[in-house]
């Protein structure tokens, strides 16, 4: 009994010192979260303001009591107005170009991990020197020639300017999925009488799927958040949403509470998508700037 | 044996021809949309082209350096040059401290902190456009909670887009929010491969934190800063919707950077071959700082 009672005590003075340090870090551990919470809490304050706004009757859209009775005035308003058609324009000019750049960019993408070539290393470079211009130097050449082709404000005429970010996007992010599946498995598809094509169509591609699926996401929340070209290269027929915000505030003046609307509508899909693929997000958002 | 080789050599053939034909799409379109354009540029920047005339300027090139010349007479685009300089240095500089101190915060294993991680991506990702309009609230003092709190305080403060000597610091303040994200992964990215050896071996030497982070964790993350800031030095020319919901340029041309310079030149007074050069000019820069990050990532790979 007793010798129970000394190891209890020996194994209570060993393990004290030892609960103390632990409860050290856990409380910094805790202490850390908090700051973090707070430190974000400040970060979102800005985004959080635009969000309340878009909900704040318009007799007291310069009120910042928090309690308030939410209305959805501003977003009834934006859709009986033309904000529809814009939004429409934008789901159809980044989801046309999303499918276009991945159908040309995805065999690029495989030939590219695959494929040992003279000028490799030249054609990475001149695909990330593509990333790198800004956007201004694109602008001039297409407008010019757009002017020419009769591409002004039409849908088509962005899903070509998207073209220029997502197909080096896509080349740029397939390439590092591709690279990870063993080709042996083509290999032996080849040898039950597959054609290379239909090895990447059956193995490789549905290996990748989640890859894909990622790359496709960043394609379509890069061409959704196209300001400059859309600005620039549309006027009315092919007006995307993020200019159609700026065109009311032109037209109609500071109406606070509808941009606030019409801003919280076009950064909705993003949000989603955003907590859809987190995982692979921070790879595509800084391509080029970190090795895998 | 040979019967298993002659399959296996004509597999390689077989792929090699199949690739050439997975690329060959790819690079011509390319080659379309990203190198004629850029010929197609630089041409024009030779040229006076002013749409109003466009029969008679686009192939005018009897003083083909003009807009260069131009260019580095004209104290306007001079002007850009240095808003553009001010506010690269101070947005990445700013980002690269945020980006580090907030990295450093979360760089723990913990549900909660993986959760803040994402939250903390949201300016990053959010449409640029809807960045401009949040800023444009938090400096328009009727709806603003900043300006609300100030008054509160009893420091009431006129609108800081609207002065001369604080707009190019007001729109610094919003790019930084919009793009700390951006250099708080990657500076992330390198603290998470730290490896626990050497902090474990200095804490046991009695090193404090402070030394810790300065001699143990900087040497770690310091490739990882340098390339986060070039790259984000290269995008920060990029800088327009701010710009252009915020300022306008103004007053005056306080905020006006380059890029919005140029944007100007062609689509408000039409002089496209102007711009053009400026653009031009503004591609030249942009390549050599790609080239220096380049550079830096090969001494850095012989150093490992």
């Amino acid at each position: 009994m007793s010798s129970v009672a000394q190891r209890g005590a020996l194994i209570g003075a060993r393990t004290a010192p030892a609960r103390t340090r632990v409860s050290v870090k856990v409380r910094h551990r805790r202490m850390v979260t908090a700051l973090a919470l707070v430190v974000l809490a400040f970060v979102m304050l800005p985004f959080g303001w635009l969000l309340q706004m878009s909900f704040r009757p318009n007799d007291d859209i310069f009120g910042y009591e928090l309690a308030f009775r939410p209305t959805l005035e501003h977003y009834a308003a934006l859709w009986t107005g033309g904000f529809p058609r814009s939004f429409l324009n934008s789901v159809l000019a980044s989801s046309l170009s999303t499918l276009l750049a991945l159908l040309i960019g995805t065999p690029a993408a495989y030939a590219m991990a695959r494929w040992q070539f003279r000028g490799k290393r030249q054609v990475g470079l001149w695909i990330l020197a593509t990333r790198m211009a800004p956007p201004i130097a694109f602008t001039i050449p297409f407008f010019l020639a757009y002017r020419w082709l009769g591409l002004l404000d039409t849908v088509p005429g962005l899903v070509l300017i998207y073209l220029t970010f997502n197909l080096a996007l896509v080349i740029w992010m397939m390439q590092t999925f591709f690279a990870g599946v063993p080709r042996t498995l083509e290999e032996a598809a080849w040898i039950d009488g597959c054609s290379v094509w239909g090895a990447f169509v059956r193995i490789t591609l549905p290996l990748t799927a989640p890859g894909l699926a990622a790359t496709a996401v960043l394609c379509f929340i890069f061409s959704w958040n196209d300001f400059f070209y859309a600005l620039i290269l549309t006027r009315t027929n092919a007006q995307t949403a993020p200019v159609a915000i700026v065109n009311f505030i032109q037209y109609e003046g500071w109406e606070w509470g509808k941009i606030a609307a019409g801003g919280s509508l076009v950064m909705l899909p993003v949000i989603l998508f955003t907590l859809l693929v987190r995982r692979y997000l921070v790879r595509g958002l800084t391509a080029g700037g970190v090795k895998d | 044996m040979a019967v298993a080789a002659a399959p296996r050599r004509s597999w390689e053939e077989e792929r090699r021809r199949a690739f050439f034909w997975g690329l060959a799409p790819a690079l011509l379109v390319l080659l379309a949309i990203t190198l004629a354009p850029a010929v197609y540029l630089l041409v024009t920047s030779l040229t006076p082209l002013n749409l109003t005339n466009p029969a008679q300027t686009a192939t005018d090139f009897s003083d083909p350096l003009r807009n260069y010349r131009e260019a580095l007479d004209d104290p306007r685009f001079v002007n850009s040059v240095w808003v553009q300089v001010k506010l690269s240095l101070a947005t990445v500089t700013a980002q690269i401290l945020v980006g580090l101190g907030i990295a450093l915060l979360l760089n723990a294993r913990s549900r909660v902190l993986e959760a803040v991680r994402t939250a903390f991506l949201i300016p990053m990702v959010l449409p640029p456009i809807v960045v401009a309009l949040i800023w444009k609230v938090v400096y328009t003092p009727d709806v603003s909670p900043m300006h609300r709190l100030l008054e509160a305080l009893e420091m009431p403060v006129r609108s800081l887009i609207t002065r001369a000597d604080t707009a190019l610091w007001a729109i610094a303040v919003a790019d930084t929010w919009q793009w700390f994200p951006f250099t708080m992964l990657i500076i992330l990215a390198a603290l998470q491969m730290i490896p626990d050896e050497p902090l474990e071996a200095a804490e046991i030497d009695g090193a404090g934190a402070w030394q810790r982070f300065w001699y143990v964790v900087l040497p770690y993350i310091r490739p990882a800063i340098v390339v986060a800031a070039l790259f984000r030095l290269i995008d920060s020319v990029k800088a327009f919707p701010l710009i252009y919901v915020l300022t306008n340029g103004g007053p005056g041309q306080v905020t006006e950077v380059t890029n919005y310079f140029a944007f100007v030149q062609a689509f408000n007074f039409s002089y496209w071959g102007y711009a053009a050069a400026i653009a031009t000019m503004l591609v030249a820069g942009v390549f050599l700082l790609s080239w220096m990050i380049g550079r830096l990532d090969q001494a850095g790979q012989r150093d490992e």
